[in-house]
């Protein structure tokens, strides 16, 4: 006893006020940790994830190219490669211990089987066997034998593994220019840096030349300096002797130069998730608020209690501060968890679709830790400050009240006019943006217009909730009598609570719709395209990571019925000293595609070719200029306009002839971007198919598709892009489902006596969950309807904003915006599930105070 | 006080509640408490009762247990001549909405219906129209005719107390059951409520129940029921304010 009295509530009862809150509130606030959890955890989880690989790449790169010191290669994205002829011009530079050509490209394997080896997104690279490499480690055979006779090759342990082959096995290679080469795998060899999915074919020395190369260039040259000798002095005495086109680079820039390629590709990923977590947290800003608003009315008497004994404002409002900041760490730090979890499924996940990842540790690096809990603990207190200082508010002689206001009409209304002015300016902006000509700067126009729209809408909503629940309640509520306009009444009734619950599917439908249309009109406008441009009854283009093989395209001539095969070509070239991908045409344009000239005439014969009005406007172009196009170290020449299209996603900026095609680029990277088949009039089309198809299946990479079947793959990507999407807005939506249920419970809690009233006069179990589920189908229904309402303004204005950039069709899925609907109804009452079971729990006894 | 009965109960000789060698305990073992001792009592129709005694003498809990809002542990309470001992919480809820009428200390209305909305409530969640012109006597009775559309948060504590007679009474239940129905209204407010009961039991033939610690509320009752730690230790027929006072003290001495 003397114990106890000694030690009183302890010296900071405030603290310890709270602290006894959270603890006697579990279950209420287990919600608003979940959602905090959820956001975080998409945070930290983008940062494990790239971290992860980054390291792991990083670890790759250090190993697979320790001991370089300098590479001979060529500048960008040109594949001229590097002149045999070089190769003693390097030898003799001073400093150099070892030079060592390098040899790969692209290839894709066939089995024994027939079947396509498909690596999914894993690189499938073909190269050459380097028996004494004195330079780095070279691969250690651990199978059969090295490849020393063309038709001879080995492939690393893990493809081998993963894809059954072996040695012995008679395989099948298909390169760009040489089509297909038979081949015996003769062993199996290691690399230390092997990644999930990575093929690699390593033939002899002079096979890989013919296989690879045009047969006078390299890939690029690798060089090793001798001790003493810096990668740098060795890198500038290299840059002296190489002719223009080519450049050295220091080992230390080979690998900051890869580790910055990945940095780059996961950057997009990191973006993309960072985006979703922010989007979830966001969500979960307005569970937060709505939790704490409902506890802090909850306890309104015993916070009034508090401030008559003697707390002040400033104490009440910091201990619900303060349990928010509590909520907040144990929130994030789970997240943090959870993001670990994260990466590590995403990983698999990945790796399970061959994406050519590295494993290695999860990493977890303080920034994660940092970021992750301050941002998580941040937003929760944020959350949770204006309910604090509600609660800082409340008078002490509350105390002594029995019923209590809920929120005055004049704050509402000052939101309400804040909320109209800024939809205002943003409806503004929005449209303004999509009315703007520069595709950039309209698209984070109308992006600002999404933002202030979006905030807009969640200040106004509670004045929303009325008029859309009040009729929608009628509707929904008829059949339910007086159960139904309980619902009805009970949902308005807290207007800024019904708004916040809401708002939360609000945020996720507007972006879910939004990407409908947009995706919606991405297929429309790529199917109109297709079918107003492309005149081709048959189109021929593969899947795999290496383009249409020429000789296919030959093949495929011959087929009878066939009247013309047209080859597209990409080519990259300096036009007029700027960098551009255009086209060049084999075979006749006009009958294939639509091309829809304003001046001159279709002529990309010789030195003359034909280009897009944007390019022409952009560059002050007109028919009959003349511009250098030109490769480094390959050549120069100069063509000339004859004719101006309408702009054309098909062709791009410019279409020349393949004769220009081929003489900028070499010899082994020619292939057919696609290859557009016309049918002569009159001939079986079932007959010309299954012609092309024997044609081009000797070259296994070919598929052969009609027009609708071709439109079909191209949508099918676009599916699966938006499906991507789906999946991880789905996280905001599972937030907003945990927010409609969190409201529905702690009302429920709050109307316990209203609840039990109810009961007491005669209201049936049955008939409370009923009422319970009508009233939050109506919120989530609400919350739905202003989403995908505000999702398709807005999805058709970005898609406005797009068709500089090819989006010629807006599409609107008005079917799925209904269905979005009827799924919020659905997430709806599966919400109310839990909540209406407790409230028709509740004993007809709670009518009576105090019970 | 003259007697002008509209309703004459079907049948006298069935009362309109009773309970019989009811037992109420909370909670088991050594804590257990004792609420009702082995109570028998009988509730006449047409006859305004009024449960009296100290505070944890058990007159809410007899009230809660003849009402049907709560279980007794042993014995047995009839309304009518339903016994409610095992009925279904489904029939019993029904029985609550069909055939009993509440009236609670805190007014207890729903703050989204207006007064009209809130007397017809337990109609409503029948699925029944109500007897307009019940109805319109109910109203007039409680002179609320040019309150109906207001909203509870609109009107006085007396006003909203004469609501939830109003709900109780609409259904033409067989027994309305008052708990405090005066605990939170001053004196003028109290003493129209507790005319507009006794006249409801006068004019209209109702039979009323209500628990109440105010001598001055028991004056208004045909009868008074005194009860002590969980027994009933005295009666009381056509009480006043003073005798009810007069027997509560010689109780407490």
């Amino acid at each position: 006893m003397t114990d106890t009295l000694a030690k009183p509530l302890s010296r900071r009862p405030m603290r310890t006020v709270s602290l006894r809150n959270l603890r006697a509130h579990k279950v209420r606030l287990a919600l608003t940790v979940i959602s905090v959890l959820l956001g975080t955890a998409f945070v930290a989880g983008s940062f494990v994830f790239t971290d992860t690989l980054k390291k792991s790449f990083d670890t790759i790169f250090a190993s697979s190219d320790e001991g370089l010191d300098v590479r001979v290669t060529d500048y960008g994205d040109y594949s001229t490669g590097v002149p045999l002829s070089l190769l003693p011009v390097l030898q003799k530079v001073p400093g150099v211990r070892a030079v060592e050509p390098q040899i790969d490209s692209d290839v894709v394997l066939v089995d024994d089987s027939g079947k396509k080896v498909s690596t999914g997104g894993a690189p499938s690279v073909g190269g050459a066997w380097v028996a004494n490499g004195r330079i780095r480690d070279v691969p250690k055979l651990v199978d059969g034998r090295a490849p020393q006779h063309p038709g001879e090759v080995v492939v690393n342990d893990g493809a081998a593994k993963k894809y059954h082959l072996s040695a012995g096995e008679r395989i099948r290679v298909v390169v760009p220019n040489e089509a297909v080469t038979d081949a015996t795998v003769v062993g199996i060899y290691r690399v230390s840096f092997d990644t999930g999915g990575y093929l690699g074919a390593l033939f002899s020395r002079d096979q890989a030349m013919s296989l690879f190369t045009d047969g006078s260039h390299y890939t690029a040259v690798d060089m090793a300096a001798e001790s003493g000798v810096s990668e740098k002095t060795l890198a500038a005495r290299v840059e002296k002797v190489l002719p223009a086109g080519l450049e050295a680079k220091t080992g230390t820039q080979v690998r900051d130069d890869n580790s910055a390629g990945v940095s780059e590709a996961l950057g997009f990923i990191t973006y993309i998730l960072l985006g979703f977590g922010i989007v979830a947290l966001l969500v979960g800003t307005f569970i937060i608020y709505n939790t704490f608003s409902m506890i802090v009315a909850q306890r309104q008497r015993e916070l009034a209690l508090l401030r008559a004994i003697g707390a002040d404002r400033r104490q009440v409002r910091r201990s619900v501060v303060f349990e928010a900041f509590v909520i907040g760490v144990i929130g994030s730090l789970l997240g943090l968890a959870g993001g670990l979890g994260l990466a590590y499924g995403l990983h698999a996940l990945l790796d399970s679709l061959d994406m050519g990842l590295p494993s290695g540790g999860l990493v977890l690096t303080a920034r994660t830790v940092v970021i992750s809990v301050l941002l998580g603990t941040i937003v929760t207190v944020f959350a949770a400050s204006a309910p604090a200082r509600r609660a800082g508010r409340i008078a002490p002689v509350a105390a002594m009240r029995e019923e209590f206001a809920s929120a005055s009409a004049a704050s509402l209304r000052r939101r309400t006019a804040i909320g109209i002015v800024v939809g205002a300016a943003a409806a503004v902006a929005a449209v303004a943006g999509a009315l703007a000509d520069k595709t950039s700067s309209a698209a984070s126009l109308t992006g600002l217009g999404l933002v202030g729209v979006c905030a807009a809408a969640m200040l106004l909503s509670p004045v929303f909730a009325r008029w859309v629940i009040y009729p929608l309640g009628r509707v929904v509520g008829r059949p339910f009598g007086m159960v139904g306009q309980l619902a009805r009444t009970n949902a308005v009734r807290n207007p800024r609570r019904t708004a916040a619950t809401a708002f939360a599917l609000t945020l996720g439908l507007v972006l879910v719709t939004g990407i409908a249309v947009v995706g919606a009109s991405m297929k429309a406008s790529i199917n109109k395209m297709f079918s107003e441009n492309v005149s081709a009854d048959y189109v021929l283009s593969t899947d795999a990571g290496v383009a249409v093989p020429v000789a296919a395209a030959q093949a495929a001539r011959t087929v009878p019925g066939v009247q013309s095969v047209t080859e597209i070509h990409e080519l990259l070239a300096k036009v007029d000293g700027k960098a551009r991908w255009g086209a060049a045409i084999d075979g006749p344009l006009g009958s294939v595609l639509r091309v829809r000239m304003e001046e001159g005439a279709i002529d990309t014969s010789g030195r003359k070719m034909i280009v897009s009005r944007k390019i022409a406007t952009e560059r002050h172009w007109t028919v009959g200029t003349r511009h250098t196009f030109a490769v480094p170290g390959v050549t120069a020449m100069t063509l000339t306009v004859t004719g101006i299209y309408k702009n054309d996603d098909l062709l791009g900026p410019w279409a020349v002839s393949g004769d220009i095609y081929r003489a900028l680029t070499p010899k082994n990277e020619w292939s057919d971007d696609v290859a557009l088949v016309r049918a002569a009039g009159g001939t079986d089309l079932g007959a010309i198919r299954a012609g092309l198809e024997k044609a081009t299946n000797d070259f296994y990479v070919v598929d052969v598709r009609n027009r609708t079947e071709f439109k079909g793959m191209v949508a099918g990507q676009i599916d699966g892009l938006i499906a991507l999407l789906y999946g991880l807005l789905g996280l905001a939506i599972v937030i907003a489902i945990l927010g409609v249920i969190n409201t529905q419970a702690l009302s429920v809690i709050e109307r316990r006596r209203e609840i039990g009233m109810l009961r007491a006069v005669g209201m049936q179990r049955k008939q409370v969950r009923r009422m319970v589920y009508v009233e939050s189908l109506l919120i989530a229904v609400f919350g739905a309807t202003l989403g995908v309402g505000v999702g398709l303004a807005f999805g058709s204005l970005f898609a406005r904003t797009l068709r500089g950039a090819g989006m010629s069709t807006l599409s609107v899925p008005w079917g799925q915006a209904v269905l979005f609907l009827v799924l919020a109804a659905a997430v709806g009452v599966l919400a109310a599930l839990w909540p209406g079971f407790r409230a028709a729990r509740t004993p007809p006894l709670s009518a009576i105070a105090g019970a | 006080m003259t007697r002008f009965n509209t309703i004459t109960p079907a049948s006298t000789a069935v009362a309109a509640a009773r309970a019989t060698d009811v037992v109420k305990s909370f909670g088991t073992g050594p804590t257990a408490v004792v609420a009702l001792d082995h109570v028998d009592v009988e509730l006449q129709r047409g006859e305004f009762t009024a449960i009296m005694g100290p505070s944890g003498s058990g007159k809410s809990t007899l009230m809660h247990c003849l009402a049907g809002l709560d279980t007794v542990t042993s014995g047995s309470v009839a309304i009518g001549d339903v016994e409610l001992r095992g009925l279904s919480d489904k029939k019993m809820t029904a029985l609550r909405r069909d055939r009993i009428g509440f009236v609670f200390q805190s007014f207890n209305l729903v703050p989204t219906l207006t007064a009209l909305e809130n007397i017809t409530l337990p109609m409503a969640i029948a699925g029944r129209r109500p007897d307009t012109a019940w109805l319109t006597t109910v109203i007039d009775t409680l002179g609320l005719r040019d309150r109906l559309s207001h909203r509870p948060s609109e009107l006085s504590g007396g006003q909203q107390q004469r609501v939830a007679v109003g709900r109780a009474l609409a259904g033409r239940p067989e027994i309305v059951f008052g708990d405090e129905p005066t605990g939170n209204l001053d004196s003028r407010a109290s003493g129209e409520v507790l005319r507009i009961l006794r006249e409801s039991v006068d004019r209209l033939g109702q039979t009323v129940v209500i628990v109440t610690h105010e001598p001055h509320a028991a004056g208004y009752a045909d009868r008074v029921l005194f009860l002590a730690d969980g027994r009933i230790v005295d009666e009381l027929r056509s009480p006043t304010a003073e005798t009810v006072l007069d027997t509560m003290k010689g109780l407490e001495s």
